[in-house]
């Protein structure tokens, strides 16, 4: 395979516009030189022009490709590479002029073909200015084309290409044919040069360059032409190449256009600095839309805010006040020194329209204020409300030196402006909200990991019982809790509790409560003690109306005994295999933290109770009894007795796993459970 | 939902409960008992007539003044509970340290004696 090396048309081109008007040179002074020397040379005219075209041509490739290449130039680069062609073109061409000045009279003055190299010379210069020159146009005029501007340039340039063979037509003589096509070429070219969109985008000063650029054009135009035209009264050029119906409607077409944009820009100057105004609206505006970034500041979209509002009504001063906990704040304060900003605020807080402003009202969104100010400097104001998330957050505003100095665009435009920093700024407080609770929600997954890791995964027994328990919480965590220790070879201590209110701080209390259990297990207090120091020692830790519930119990094995203290806990249910009955142990006692003082040993009692094989001890918390179906009924304590005498023969975990799966049934598909529920049950098997 | 009521009978000011007590609403109450103890009350009433419900946060509001009342020796009493409510108040032992009657007439009787 081979590949085809890729060609540089622009080197290419120039390469061959080279040696073709080389050849020109040569084909023409030859046939000079034949004269002089009164010999035939044989060389038709036909070739001269056949040259000349190609040359037009090759030069045009180059222009094309090269302007193609720099397609990101702006307007004022195109004009100017327009006038440095020019000024090239001009000046070789002065240069000539100067050149002839100095031989004076001498013979080499009036050598025919010294004269015929230079006239080839500037020839080459002219075409090659006046081709840049209209493809520069042509990317002026495309700009923001539409369908019917291409196909009348396309049609211009078919024009153009057809005119450069006119020649062959007509011979070079100036008839009515040729008068009749420059003419059709000129108007053509007039009504394409009414293409002059980019002229209203340059800044002032890029105009004024523009206009000096196209001045410039204009001149070194008008030079070349009637230099041009000195030469077609000269009787030393036997080819007339310049005389050329394409190279005289090129110059008529770019002195149009050039004309046209240097009037057009000239008399654009003055209402240039609307257009530069309503632009940096629509940039402003843009900025303003931006939301803000997460973690960004707002002031920056309020600083953006202040200076939009600025430009937009050529404001002479201008602030923000920001409402925090009732206090203003003073920000972005713009040409205005702190002094003189309280003197105005004061001035147009007690000045008539403004007076009506309130923080409370609820439609300030849409409110504009605007008056005279009895100001020595400044005449006229403005108060526009920031409103974020319908709350007044805030008020700009704005002072004229002048009396009455905003009209009803400059208020539209500002209130508009009001508006989208406003919209910025809730949407940005709305996502950093969103990041926020998305890290709370992050916070408490981990927080439930933490808790639920505080209730045992293994319970303590040995052979003679089994233990089950379960746990749910109705919120991420919760405050529910149970945990057994083994205290030694025959003896365990149980516990379940459950702590008031539910959710965080709940769960906060549980992880307290299971600290005080594995503290006080290991001096082996009686269960009467266990609740004493228990609920002495939650008195200075659990919040003033914050208590917990809890039930302590010993179980002797080797006695068959259970020893326990209730401290304002649901009471223990019993089941006793012997009479196969369900009792609950209906006993005193006082939740921990209620009773904050000595007197809490006036309500604690220890009870003792006998098992025998197959019996059960079935412990939970209120979510069971409270949890309510859809009618509101309550589970309560008969329902909670009928399914564990209902299943007393399962093991433990069964037990456990019918409670819950009763409580299910009985709350039905769509409720919830508002609080949370544990099971622990024991099932003595010896 | 809950709806505090507050009326004065023969000098005593009995707040009625009505609805539900819980997490969510049991600042309502303490606002009120609050007022209560601000207004210098020296005895303080709860209908609990139209309680349907109290949780564990409701409890801890009536606890949380049963020290401060003993200080400035107010009188609380509750009357009127449903077996149900009342049940949730001896669970817990409050029962223990709060007068708790059956009729509003039992309740004045204990306002009277103090």
């Amino acid at each position: 395979m081979f590949k085809i090396p890729s060609i540089n048309i622009g080197k290419i081109s120039l390469l061959v516009a080279i040696l073709t008007w080389l050849a020109l040179l040569f084909v023409d002074i030859s046939r000079i030189f034949a004269v002089l020397s009164q010999i035939d040379s044989g060389i038709s005219i036909e070739i001269s022009w056949i040259l000349e075209i190609s040359f037009f041509i090759m030069v045009y490739i180059f222009y094309n490709d090269s302007i193609q290449k720099s397609e990101n130039n702006n307007f004022l680069d195109m004009i100017w590479r327009g006038a440095t062609t020019g000024i090239l073109a001009t000046a070789v061409s002065l240069l000539i002029m100067f050149f002839y000045y100095l031989l004076g009279e001498s013979r080499l003055a009036t050598d025919p073909l010294l004269f015929n190299f230079f006239y080839h010379v500037n020839f080459a210069f002219i075409t090659l200015f006046l081709i840049s020159s209209t493809l520069l146009w042509r990317h002026l005029i495309l700009y923001q084309k539409n369908k019917k501007v291409v196909q009348q340039w396309q049609a211009f340039e078919i024009a153009l290409l057809i005119s450069m063979f006119f020649i062959f037509f007509n011979k070079n003589t100036l008839d009515y044919s040729f008068l009749f096509g420059l003419f059709f070429l000129l108007i053509f070219g007039t009504s394409l040069s009414a293409n002059l969109k980019w002229i209203p985008y340059l800044t002032f000063k890029e105009k004024w360059k523009s206009i000096l650029f196209l001045g410039i054009i204009l001149l070194c135009t008008s030079f070349l032409f009637f230099q041009l035209l000195s030469y077609s009264e000269s009787a030393d050029i036997l080819v007339n190449l310049t005389d050329n119906l394409f190279l005289l409607s090129l110059f008529g077409f770019v002195f149009i256009y050039s004309l046209f944009s240097f009037l057009v820009t000239f008399f654009n100057l003055p209402t240039s600095s609307v257009f530069e105004q309503k632009l940096l609206e629509v940039i402003n505006f843009q900025r303003l839309s931006q939301s803000i970034k997460p973690g960004e500041n707002e002031s920056q979209v309020l600083d953006i805010l202040v200076d939009s509002c600025m430009s937009a009504a050529y404001v002479d001063a201008a602030w923000l006040e920001l409402k925090q906990d009732h206090k203003s704040h003073f920000i972005h304060q713009r040409f205005v020194k702190n002094k003189e900003r309280r003197e105005l605020y004061e001035m147009i807080n007690m000045a008539k329209p403004f007076l009506e402003f309130n923080w409370q009202d609820q439609g300030n969104e849409r409110k504009v204020f605007y008056g005279k100010i009895p100001h020595p400097k400044f005449k006229s104001a403005m108060v526009i409300p920031l409103v974020v998330n319908k709350e007044t957050m805030g008020r700009i505003f704005l002072a004229k030196e002048v009396k009455d100095g905003f009209n009803k665009e400059m208020i539209n435009i500002i209130s508009t402006f009001v508006g989208q920093a406003c919209i910025s700024v809730e949407n940005s407080r709305l996502l950093n909200e969103a990041i926020k609770n998305e890290r709370y929600k992050e916070e408490l997954k981990i927080a439930q990991q933490v808790q639920r890791s505080l209730l045992p995964s293994q319970l303590n027994h040995d052979e003679t019982f089994e233990i089950f328990g379960f746990s749910e919480a109705a919120d991420e965590v919760g405050g529910d809790y149970y945990d057994t220790h083994q205290i030694d070879g025959h003896r365990f201590a149980v516990i379940i509790g459950d702590v008031s209110g539910k959710g965080t701080s709940a769960a906060f209390n549980m992880s307290q409560m299971k600290g005080i259990f594995h503290s006080l297990v290991q001096i082996d207090p009686s269960p009467g003690e266990f609740l004493i120091k228990a609920n002495t020692a939650l008195s200075k830790c659990l919040e003033k109306n914050h208590f917990i519930t809890t039930t302590y119990y010993i179980l002797d094995t080797k006695n068959k005994n259970i020893y326990f203290s209730r401290a304002g806990h649901c009471p223990t249910l019993f089941f006793d295999a012997s009479t196969d009955s369900c009792e609950f142990l209906r006993v005193g006692g006082m939740g921990l933290g209620i009773v904050r003082n000595k007197l809490y040993e006036n309500y604690v009692h220890e009870n003792e109770i006998h098992y025998e094989k197959d019996d059960l001890l079935v412990m939970y918390t209120d979510g069971i009894l409270e949890a309510k179906d859809g009618n509101g009924q309550e589970f309560g304590y008969d329902r909670l007795k009928a399914l564990v005498k209902a299943n007393h023969t399962q093991s433990a975990k069964i037990i456990n796993e019918k409670i819950i799966q009763g409580v299910f049934e009985f709350i039905g598909d769509n409720a919830i459970l508002d609080d949370d529920y544990s099971v622990m049950v024991i099932r003595f098997n010896q | 939902m809950l709806r505090i009521e507050k009326t004065i009978v023969q000098k005593s000011v009995i707040l009625q409960l009505i609805g539900e007590v819980d997490a969510s609403n049991s600042v309502e109450l303490d606002d009120a008992i609050q007022t209560l103890v601000q207004e210098d009350a020296k005895s303080i009433l709860v209908d609990g007539t139209g309680l349907e419900y109290i949780s564990s946060a409701g409890l801890g509001v009536f606890m949380s003044y049963l020290e401060e009342f003993e200080e400035k020796q107010i009188v609380l009493v509750i009357f009127g509970l449903s077996d149900k409510v009342q049940q949730v108040f001896h669970i817990l032992g409050l029962d223990q340290l709060i007068n708790i009657k059956e009729t509003k007439e039992e309740a004045l009787e204990v306002v009277y004696a103090k």
